[in-house]
């Protein structure tokens, strides 16, 4: 019997981490500046806090993002900042889901 | 929600002008150039020229340091805070010398008009030549903000702030029509000033106030 063809997709050919939506977003405003705090990342990108926080908590465990908390006077504040890692993975990614969709372009 | 993925040059850009969406640095230039159009009335009112210099000052710092002081809150508030990249920083030193050089020529304008003016020399010539380093001056100064800072609208205000001694001084030489001070500085500035109160109340409909941050730990 024939094996079945093994199936590419660009779900199993990107990183997971940074393919959801909302990461996604994230990643790429923390890529042009060189750190922001959350309420930077909370009006770019659209989220709710609750959101924001669980995301971070994500990319921040994959160690893809630095979290410093501090304060601004006497209000918490949260600086965000993208690592070496989370540079080198974003580009990755970029270029594995151009790889994936490169055969569309010739269709 | 964009994920910027695409162009990551158009997101940064895009981010960084919001900054500039607020309007306030507009009301800023325009009460500055309204101020000195107060301080030409103050000049003729008052005899002593230091009370004069010493009351403009005053009202000038009186209007933009709140400004700016609020400015900050205001941005912080509603669009939160960045460290921009080092492409962005570099634009920000540059634009930073651009407005040093142009402080230090205003002042080397001031000058050589001053001696100019008390020697023999051709006032005639000096009316036609510190007009043009004026205008000269703001369209290289807002031009080049317009183009650093990626906010096309400072190119208007490049040519509406380089009216301002043109409108003040040739009037007089061409047509023999005194324009008062307080009339070629206050047009520009108050025009100015009404495009950054429009970008301002256009901003503050269109970002409110962020809900303060809360401990951010992911229990959503």
């Amino acid at each position: 019997m024939a094996k079945p063809e093994k199936r590419t997709t660009v779900s199993t050919t990107v990183d997971r981490l940074i393919h959801e939506p909302a990461r996604l977003t994230i990643l790429t405003n923390l890529f042009v500046v060189e750190s922001a705090n959350a309420t930077y990342l909370l009006q770019q990108t659209g989220l709710t806090w609750g959101n924001l926080g669980s995301h971070l908590v994500k990319l921040e465990e994959a160690e893809y993002i630095d979290v410093v908390k501090g304060y601004n006077g006497r209000k918490p504040e949260t600086t965000v900042s993208l690592t070496e890692k989370g540079k080198k993975a974003l580009l990755e990614y970029r270029s594995q889901l151009l790889t994936a969709l490169a055969p569309l372009a010739t269709e | 929600m964009t994920t910027g993925l695409t162009d990551l040059r158009a997101l940064e850009r895009n981010a960084f002008r919001k900054f500039y969406d607020d309007g306030v640095f507009d009301i800023y230039v325009g009460a500055m150039l309204i101020t000195m159009g107060v301080a030409a009335i103050f000049a003729d009112r008052l005899a002593n020229e230091f009370q004069s210099g010493l009351l403009t000052l005053g009202l000038a710092l009186a209007v933009t340091v709140p400004l700016l002081l609020w400015r900050r809150h205001l941005l912080r508030s509603r669009l939160g805070d960045f460290k921009p990249g080092p492409a962005r920083r570099r634009k920000i030193a540059t634009t930073r010398l651009v407005l040093l050089g142009s402080v230090l020529f205003g002042v080397v304008a001031f000058i050589v008009a001053t001696i100019a003016y008390r020697s023999d020399a051709d006032i005639d010539m000096a009316g036609l030549i510190v007009p043009l380093l004026w205008m000269l001056n703001s369209l290289i100064v807002f031009g080049a903000m317009a183009y650093l800072l990626d906010v096309p609208r400072f190119y208007v205000h490049a040519v509406i702030i380089g009216s301002a001694m043109p409108l003040l001084i040739w009037p007089d030489m061409l047509w023999d029509t005194k324009v008062a001070p307080w009339l070629a500085f206050g047009l520009p500035g108050s025009i100015v000033a009404s495009i950054g109160i429009h970008k301002l109340v256009a901003f503050l409909q269109a970002y409110p106030v962020l809900e303060a941050e809360a401990a951010i730990d992911g229990e959503a």
